[in-house]
């Protein structure tokens, strides 16, 4: 029985050593930063979302923006880094998932008041990929039938006016 | 008899010339459907192709229906003008909101329609769904629709149809415009569409230098220039991504933006008077004096307010901010350099009261601006002054009181009293909307804020508006962006004449 007992009090101890470990890399929604932003203002969070659109290099430095479905936001990091995401979100592709830690500024000395977040440790979690299209033919031939009975309606209507200017 | 023969000749005139406007909007569907086989988009290319042959057969329809009107000549009456524009309107936004629906990127097709009246309207709040997802061909669409609706609609088609637009001035009118830069209205129209061209070009072209500059690919950078261009132009602020005007992270791409929804707030006829040489109008005219002040004082106001609330770390962040989204809200156009929370979150009641006040005020008449109109701003305090200095000098002096808006004007009760009933109007739905907002748990400030963008048709959000919000709340905020735009009669016309009709099926039933 005290070898259970002892086993048990050995398996508590790990887990809560283990929990006590994990505890600093906790991802924050993007929402939270903006309804929580006097908060959070010059502290070090982790977000994860979706690069989207393209990247806008300033010089060594480059903005990104992140989506994580809440909302999205820009993020200012190291030129060589950027250059590094190989997808970005549009309607053709998903962008790649990247893990991004660094300083949220509710209203960013450096760029004009702008809520944004300094980037300094990033990671991608999972690469984007091409969006495949699936076209119904449903959809196709309902344009077809409409677009010829559209016709057929123009060339009505051309003739009855060409008749009354005659 | 005559008047039931009378009725239906009615019917028939607004049946022709509401198809030949969405004859013309419907042909606009092109431009996305060549846009997305550019981009090889094959989806919303096969919805812009399903939507535009509903578009055609309907607007056919309605013209065949309507031909005879044509036929015995009969004369077009100012309710029927005022009628067509107004109900056009509605036509087309359910039309055009099918791309929309087609697309998957609205939840309901009550989103889509808020979507379309909200580009018409120049309003530019969206419940699109996935922002960053859409495609161009859509984006295209949505930046069309806002660009046409600032110039509106009967204006475009009085352009290409000059020939088959009977009573033309009293559609012009019924639109919400006024103002004749040349004898006739289809001249006019043509010049409204040669200003905006010629500024489309120019203002493209540097938003295009401007985007490389910041790090857009060149076609990238193509397209956000142009939909920025369109946004701006028409004060409308839809942009193709959800972070708005914050996307691009460049204060030299919202200083250009600003330079062109400044000038798209002005009215036509300044633009004209000043190519035609006549740049005394700058410095004379009672919009632009009534536009300096109040946007001056209101940048001043919110500037103190925020300094006191610490909200910005330095002059810079906050005239940055604080400059760009004031003169957004009182030109109408609704980019927003903060996030939508950031006003509730930040600014403070007296911040969100100076953008209620702007955004209510608005840009000038006869331009792509909404609001009640610095012009109507400017008549009811010259005429307040005017009836100040009545009472203090004698009953025998007969002054005649001026104000100047493209030429002198003689400044009576009349005009005093017209700019007064509209302001009243704007105040009475701005009003309403704020109460229904309230009345679904919202606090009250929020609620004003969003009810004065929607009704100034401006843009910016407080963040009410999502596709989570009431249903009744939509619906109440479509009506009041298309009153808003139309200013009122037009609309009211439309409800008269569709009530006098059901009047008088009414009587005929219990006749018989």
């Amino acid at each position: 029985m005290q070898k259970y007992i002892k086993t048990l009090m050995w398996v508590l101890l790990f887990t809560f050593a283990l929990t006590f470990k994990v505890n600093a890399q906790s991802l924050t929604d993007i929402n939270d930063l903006i309804e929580k932003a006097k908060e959070y203002d010059g502290e070090d969070v982790t977000i994860q979302g979706e690069v989207i659109g393209e990247s806008m290099k300033r010089g060594n430095y480059s903005w990104i923006n992140i989506n994580d479905g809440t909302n999205a936001i820009g993020i200012w990091l190291d030129s060589d880094i950027a250059e590094g995401i190989l997808s970005y979100g549009h309607y053709k592709s998903k962008g790649d998932t990247v893990k991004i830690t660094g300083i949220f500024n509710r209203a960013c000395k450096e760029h004009g008041g702008e809520a944004d977040l300094h980037s300094s440790s990033f990671e991608i979690v999972k690469n984007g990929y091409e969006v495949k299209e699936q076209i119904s033919p449903v959809k196709i031939i309902i344009a077809v039938i409409l677009t010829l009975f559209a016709l057929v309606l123009m060339l009505i209507l051309v003739k009855v006016i060409k008749n009354r200017r005659l | 008899m005559i008047s039931s023969k009378h009725r239906q000749n009615g019917i028939e005139i607004i049946s022709y010339y509401t198809g030949y406007i969405v004859l013309i909007v419907a042909s606009l569907m092109t431009i996305p459907i060549i846009t997305s086989l550019l981009f090889l988009e094959w989806n919303p290319m096969l919805d812009f192709i399903i939507s535009d042959a509903i578009a055609f057969i309907l607007g056919i329809l309605l013209i065949m229906y309507g031909m005879r009107s044509k036929e015995s000549k009969h004369d077009m009456q100012w309710k029927h003008g005022f009628v067509i524009a107004s109900l056009s309107w509605i036509v087309l936004t359910v039309l055009c909101a099918i791309p929309y629906m087609l697309s998957g990127h609205t939840l309901s097709f009550v989103d889509a329609c808020f979507d379309v009246m909200s580009g018409f309207t120049t309003t530019g709040l969206s419940l699109t769904q996935d922002l960053d997802h859409v495609s161009i061909g859509l984006n295209m669409w949505r930046h069309i629709l806002t660009f046409i609706g600032g110039q509106g609609m009967v204006v475009l088609t009085l352009t290409f149809l000059g020939k088959e637009m009977g009573g033309a001035f009293k559609m012009y009118v019924g639109e919400g415009k006024d103002i004749e830069l040349v004898p006739n209205v289809k001249g006019t129209a043509r010049q409204i569409w040669k200003i905006s061209m010629i500024y489309l070009i120019i203002g493209t072209s540097v938003l295009w230098i401007v985007g490389m500059s910041i790090g857009l690919k060149p076609v990238s950078a193509f397209l956000h220039a142009l939909f920025i261009f369109a946004s701006s132009w028409s004060t409308g602020g839809f942009a193709p991504n959800s972070q708005n005007i914050m996307y691009y992270h460049s204060i030299m791409f919202e200083t250009v933006a600003m330079v062109i929804f400044i000038l798209g707030s002005l009215n036509f006829g300044i633009h004209y008077a000043i190519w035609q040489g006549k740049r005394k109008e700058i410095v004379k005219n009672i919009e632009i004096q009534s536009f300096l002040v109040t946007s001056f004082v209101a940048c001043i106001l919110v500037l103190a307010g925020l300094a006191k609330l610490n909200v910005y770390p330095d002059a810079v962040a906050g005239f940055r901010r604080v400059i760009f989204n004031v003169i957004s809200a009182h030109t109408t156009t609704g980019f927003g350099s903060i996030y939508a929370r950031q006003f509730a979150l930040e600014w403070g009641d007296f911040g969100i009261l100076i953008m209620v006040v702007v955004m209510l005020i608005g840009g000038s008449a006869c331009s792509t601006a909404g609001g009640f109109k610095g012009l109507r701003v400017g008549i009811v305090f010259k005429g307040l002054i005017m009836d100040v200095k009545k009472l203090l000098l004698t009953e025998r002096s007969m002054n005649v009181y001026k104000y100047h808006h493209i030429k002198d004007r003689v400044l009576d009760d009349t005009v005093i009293k017209s700019s007064a009933i509209i302001i009243i109007c704007y105040i009475v739905t701005f009003a309403t909307g704020t109460i229904l907002g309230t009345f679904y748990g919202y606090p009250i400030s929020a609620s004003a804020f969003e009810s004065a963008s929607v009704t100034g048709n401006v843009g910016l959000s407080i963040g009410i508006t999502t596709s989570s919000m009431p249903t009744v709340m939509k619906l109440f905020y479509i009506i009041a962006m298309y009153l808003g735009r139309l200013e009122f009669l037009s609309v009211f016309a439309l409800i008269g004449y569709f009530l006098g009709g059901v009047k008088k099926a009414c009587k005929n039933i219990l006749k018989h």
